[in-house]
């Protein structure tokens, strides 16, 4: 063989190898998704989203409980942590933008954004379960909105930055006062990226489990009572996967379906905000 | 572009709010250290550093613990996942920016990063029923059939294939972690100079001559950058592995046993943790991966901010 034709091959057998590592990439997605969905759908019932858990072998049982309990762990953590990423985020973007403190903030909450979630769990374990001396759904809420503060953080900063300075100086020409400009000007122009930071980090929290092992902890009775442990979607297919029982299961693989389609919504809304407004990706 | 305005008072409440807001996550790390520091302070004194990682002894009922069946465990599904994980993802990395058709790159590259959206309990719970039923019935007995004869190696191999293992842990592990490396890799690839690209080409280069001698010189930094990042989220993962990996805590040969992770020790015992010396150890054992999971992810960003930096430049 010739040199070019040596060349050649090489070339081919990588490219080749490269293509199947993709479609490997994409054989998983695809296995993982059809398997949620096939198992998932043989669970789904009316009675899963009405009824509370009824003991092994009755049926008829249900994860109303979870349902309900997860939503309100949810919307609470989005509560606390949404409006302080998106305040810390200003802060880095606007008064402290290109200062020293600005840069090491925003590299520390992309390591936050990483640190294992079970970690925070125990955390939230020493400073409100044990404290309080049990298990409440508040807990859970902080837990999950200490997870979120860090992502809402990053995408503020990164969506403020992209509004070009040249809109700020014509608002400060009309002697508007800085926070006013932040406000009237720099948050609508940045909006659509600020909406998709809280979609995302709502999807990141969705479906989180560790950090609510020891937080919310979980309840097999119907509870939206913040003070209590709130049973929880994650928690309780942990539960029931580990559990003995086929109607568990089953339940279990129905619940994460459900949880799956809640996040890959999120997750392409997020995108398709992200694309129609900026035409660039997310970093998180 | 520093500002100095003439003071409102508004502005000062708002700006002072919108600092203590973004202060609040390095107030957060430095919390959790100190809780983890004061929580883990009875098992510190009891046990020490060194004795505390190098025993191997768990015993709630004596009390007496020791983190090296955790930390082995994390160490060997960490690594055998990132082993699995890393080439499949750049050769992703390689197809979604050097091979694909222009109107497939968006569509895939977007589909992978999906899996990275995909909640971890799902994958544990997928691992549970669907993957480890297919390692105990044809993956593993394979393995035990062509490499598990083998000296020195076939020990790694021993054993009844049952699924619940070291192996299948690491394999959901990988699947987990390939769109992190994937998705960094490319975005590294990405930076490189398409000038410089052309000219390879325009000198014959072909695809894999220009990947090899171009793009990766050029982002090699970020692609490990990459890698140590996704090395940080295996360790800490806690829900893909809770399911398939048992709560063994042994040290053992082969990747056919069952084994504990800290994170697993720490899912399924925390609330059983009956006496003070057991909660604060298992506290050690969070203690130890916020540390090392913080110091690998430190590391991963300086890496990328490295590429990032000397490509501008």
């Amino acid at each position: 063989m010739t040199t070019a034709q040596v060349r050649k091959l090489k070339n081919g057998i990588a490219l080749t190898v490269c293509t199947i590592a993709a479609f490997l990439g994409l054989f998983w997605l695809i296995f993982i998704l059809w398997d949620v969905l096939v198992h998932g759908i043989g669970g789904l019932h009316l009675s899963l989203f009405m009824n509370d858990p009824a003991p092994p072998g009755i049926e008829g049982g249900g994860l109303r409980n979870a349902f309900v309990g997860h939503l309100i762990i949810t919307f609470f953590a989005t509560l606390i942590g949404v409006p302080i990423g998106i305040l810390g985020g200003t802060f880095l973007a606007e008064y402290a933008r290109g200062r020293k403190i600005a840069r090491v903030i925003s590299v520390l909450s992309d390591i936050m954004v990483s640190v294992p979630s079970i970690v925070i769990g125990t955390f939230i374990y020493a400073v409100i379960v044990k404290p309080v001396g049990h298990f409440s759904g508040w807990a859970g809420a902080v837990a999950l909105a200490i997870i979120m503060i860090p992502v809402v953080l990053r995408t503020t900063e990164d969506m403020l930055s992209l509004v070009p300075w040249t809109l700020r100086e014509a608002a400060f020409a009309l002697g508007a006062p800085y926070y006013k400009v932040i406000i009237h000007v720099v948050y609508r122009a940045a909006a659509a990226g600020i909406l998709t930071g809280i979609l995302l980090s709502i999807a990141r929290v969705v479906g989180e489990t560790a950090p609510l092992l020891f937080t919310s902890f979980n309840n097999s009775f119907f509870s939206a009572n913040m003070n209590e442990p709130v049973s929880s979607l994650t928690v309780s297919i942990f539960q029931y996967a580990m559990g003995p029982y086929s109607t568990w299961h089953s339940q279990a693989w129905a619940a994460s379906l459900m949880i799956t389609l809640f996040i890959l919504v999120l997750a392409v809304l997020g995108r398709l905000l992200l694309a129609w407004r900026y035409g660039k990706r997310p970093t998180i | 572009m520093t500002i100095r305005l003439k003071k409102n008072p508004v502005d000062i409440i708002f700006s002072s709010i919108t600092a203590i807001a973004s202060v609040s996550v390095l107030l957060l790390i430095l919390g959790i250290l100190y809780v983890l520091i004061l929580e883990s302070y009875p098992s510190i004194e009891k046990f020490g550093f060194l004795r505390f990682i190098t025993s191997t002894d768990w015993n709630p009922v004596k009390g007496s613990f020791g983190a090296a069946t955790n930390l082995f465990g994390t160490a060997i599904t960490t690594v055998l996942s990132i082993l699995i994980a890393v080439p499949v993802a750049i050769g992703i990395a390689i197809f979604v920016t050097e091979i694909a058709p222009n109107f497939l790159k968006g569509p895939i590259g977007a589909a992978i990063e999906l899996l990275a959206a995909i909640p971890s309990i799902i994958y544990g719970m997928w691992g549970l029923f669907t993957l480890a039923p297919i390692m105990a019935n044809y993956i593993e007995p394979a393995l035990q059939k062509s490499i598990g004869s083998l000296p020195l190696v076939g020990v790694l191999f021993e054993g009844t294939p049952m699924g619940i293992d070291l192996l299948t842990a690491s394999v959901i592990l990988s699947i987990m972690i390939i769109p992190f490396t994937a998705s960094i890799s490319r975005d590294a690839f990405n930076l490189t100079p398409a000038v410089i690209k052309e000219s390879a080409y325009a000198l014959g280069a072909t695809k894999r001559e220009v990947v090899k001698d171009i793009v990766i010189p050029y982002s090699k930094v970020g692609v490990f950058g990459g890698v140590v990042l996704s090395l940080g989220r295996a360790l800490g993962e806690t829900m893909a592995v809770a399911f398939v990996l048992g709560n063994n805590h042994q040290i053992t040969k082969s990747l056919f046993d069952a084994a504990a992770t800290i994170t697993v020790t720490l899912a399924n015992e925390f609330t059983e943790a009956d006496t003070d010396i057991y909660l604060s150890s298992l506290f050690y054992l969070a203690l130890l991966l916020f540390v090392m999971s913080f110091i690998i992810l430190a590391l991963a960003k300086f890496f990328i901010l490295k590429t990032e930096k000397g490509i501008k430049q």
